[in-house]
């Protein structure tokens, strides 16, 4: 059984630790700074946040997203077809992105997070996951005024992001993570999510594992186990009917087990993670599991990101004992 | 007043910059409590003026003394929350979420004495404005409660003290904000319920402000809510909400957005009177009420002003149609 995390980690710390990133964006903007020197900060940033998930215990960790403004426009800006809009809410968080919105062809032009995977994984002595927002979700959080349909720019975006995919296969990424909360939302689509992440994901070799949260996957169980994905992630906190679900059907995957709060501050207890653990291990065998928060950390302060991630390794050993 | 269309704000306001400054100044331990406060005094005082020369017939006091519209209470609640750490909002902005940490209950006025000042500064009524009860526990975290149901009934209980206290001191109107609710329509039944607790037998006029979100499955629901007046954000969504009203039974007072207060530019009042009349298509001009969005805070004092000159310039041309002028 291993530990992992889903993807992002607060950026700043609290006092007194200085929160250097916020500093830097700040100066960077106001034209203080360039992008190189703004470029060493998230460096440092990521190389300190590498760090506290392994001393965490995290056994594969992620470059904590730290250069993402967020999870759509890290792509969008980077892709031809996009132009980037006002703020809107995040699913049903406090936290805000700027809307994408499709004016043109989207196309792929350039590795967007295959250097940073690079980084990550030369400044980290445990293996990173790298991470992409399926074609799914950036499309449904974002405007499509250019294709006649959705599933006409789901596919579109499939087909590019495709190129990301391979761009992080060959940078070495043994892990390739697609991030897709988004069809938890609008589970009627999963024909044409199905035909997207074939297509995005066709001879790809390395580990691919599919991230869903924010909801369980009531009407997409068991087809979602017919994906091109070696494991699936799910959201146990905000879809606790997950548990339940699982069990309809054999789990012929691995389970990435989203079972520590990733949204409140509330640490849960050792039992508590434990008890987790049991209510699957009958239907995955631990071998199989990794155990991960129920989303991202970045809805956390810092402080209480890395102390849910030792709470959750702590938990994790104390299952091991338990479940032998 | 007029028999019709009388025109409000959702709230706050911009700060003028010597109170932002202030308020840095304060929060490094450069000037003191008392000296904030006379600033806030100050800038409350501008923002009824700036009220009474447009000629806004609803006033509020502008929250010249908070900041972030949950901290501000769950500061003054310190026995059951604390302020945490600093979570990213979006971009490089980030602010101190609460946490709940203990059982919530009510330690005394949070929001009277302002009130008091600023109805004293005007004849004019001036709002009451509190944040909700499902807003203040959806936007903190909750290290206590076992649920949010019990959570959010708690905070109720909490809030309608403080609407009592309001009432007991002369407030007419009352505003209980929920921007959270639009986020889970799913919840707008817990939602009703908090409401339920906090209005109870109150004699004020009760409102909620909603920000925009997916209401339509869930409109009966808020038909009922148990509040007399329902303020909503439309300019910004091309008014497609009130569609819900032309197809459901409904009636409850609206507050209707008529600009939209994310965008610099400042609408034409051919723009706004058209968005009115929209307004009057499914409502009565005594049961509709006239207001930008949603609070001010984030535009210039400027732009603010000027946005508000237009809106009332607009209902008067729209008032003299109708023939219903005050």
């Amino acid at each position: 059984m291993l530990t992992t995390v889903v993807g992002s980690y607060p950026k700043i710390p609290n006092r007194p630790r200085p929160a250097r990133l916020r500093g830097a964006i700040a100066r960077f903007e106001r034209g203080a700074i360039g992008e190189d020197e703004l470029r060493r900060v998230e460096d440092e940033v990521t190389i300190e946040v590498i760090q506290e998930q392994v001393e965490a215990g995290i056994d594969i960790v992620s470059d904590g997203q730290i250069r993402w403004e967020d999870d759509q426009t890290y792509f969008a800006r980077r892709m031809d077809g996009f132009t980037i809009d006002g703020l809107i809410r995040y699913f049903d968080t406090n936290t805000y992105y700027r809307q994408p919105v499709v004016t043109g062809a989207v196309r792929w032009q350039q590795p967007i997070a295959a250097e940073d995977y690079r980084f990550a994984a030369a400044h980290s002595p445990r293996p990173v996951k790298a991470l992409v927002t399926g074609p799914y979700t950036l499309a449904a959080l974002s405007a499509n005024e250019h294709y006649g349909s959705f599933g006409d720019l789901v596919l579109a975006l499939a087909q590019e992001l495709r190129q990301e995919v391979l761009a992080l296969e060959k940078a070495g990424a043994s892990i390739i993570q697609v991030n897709e909360p988004a069809i938890l939302k609008q589970k009627e689509d999963f024909p044409l999510f199905s035909q997207a992440l074939e297509r995005m994901m066709e001879g790809v070799a390395a580990e691919a594992h599919l991230y869903t949260w924010f909801g369980d996957i009531e009407g997409l169980f068991p087809h979602i186990m017919e994906l091109p994905f070696s494991a699936i992630g799910l959201d146990f906190v905000m879809g606790p009917a997950n548990y339940e679900i699982i069990r309809r059907a054999p789990f012929a995957k691995k389970l990435g087990l989203g079972i520590v709060d990733a949204r409140n501050t509330r640490l849960e207890t050792v039992e508590q993670i434990v008890e987790c653990i049991r209510r699957v291990s009958d239907v995955v065998p631990p071998e199989s599991i990794y155990v991960n928060p129920s989303c991202g950390l970045e809805y956390l302060p810092r402080e209480a990101a890395q102390a849910k991630l030792a709470c959750m390794v702590a938990g994790v050993q104390g299952a091991q004992e338990v479940l032998g | 007043m007029s028999k019709g269309l009388l025109t409000t704000t959702v709230g706050s306001f911009p700060k003028p910059d010597y109170l932002a400054q202030a308020r840095n100044q304060f929060s490094l331990g450069k000037i003191d409590r008392q000296e904030l406060a006379a600033l806030e005094r100050q800038a409350t005082a501008e923002v009824i003026g700036l009220q009474e020369e447009i000629g806004l017939d609803i006033l509020v006091d502008g929250e010249m003394e908070r900041g972030d519209m949950v901290a501000y209470f769950a500061e003054l609640l310190s026995e059951s929350m604390a302020i945490g750490g600093l979570v990213r909002s979006y971009g490089n902005r980030y602010y101190r979420k609460p946490i709940i940490i203990g059982k919530l209950h009510w330690q005394g006025p949070m929001t009277v004495e302002m009130w008091r000042y600023a109805q004293g500064l005007t004849t004019k009524p001036v709002k009451g404005m509190l944040t909700g009860p499902y807003t203040m526990v959806d936007w903190s975290f909750d290290e206590h409660y076992e649920s949010r149901r019990e959570a959010v009934l708690d905070m109720a209980r909490v809030v309608h003290q403080e609407a009592v206290e309001l009432e007991k001191a002369g407030a007419r109107y009352i505003q209980v904000d929920e921007p959270a609710a639009s986020s889970r329509p799913e919840e707008m039944e817990l939602v009703a319920q908090g409401l339920a607790v906090v209005t109870e037998g109150l004699k004020a006029k009760t409102i909620t402000h909603m920000c925009y979100g997916d209401f339509a499955s869930v409109f009966d629901q808020i038909a009922r809510l148990p509040v007399d007046q329902l303020d909503i954000e439309t300019a910004n969504s091309d008014y497609d909400l009130l569609e819900m009203f032309r197809h459901h039974r409904f009636d409850k007072e609206v507050a209707l957005g008529v600009v939209d207060v994310h965008d610099h530019r400042v609408e034409t009042v051919e723009e706004v009177k058209e968005g009115i009349r929209r307004g009057l298509e499914v409502l009565p001009p005594e049961r509709l009420y006239i207001d930008p969005d949603c609070g001010l805070k984030t535009r210039t004092w400027e732009e603010a002003a000027a946005k508000l000159r237009v809106m009332v310039q607009a209902v008067r041309e729209v008032r003299r149609e109708l023939g219903i002028e005050g």
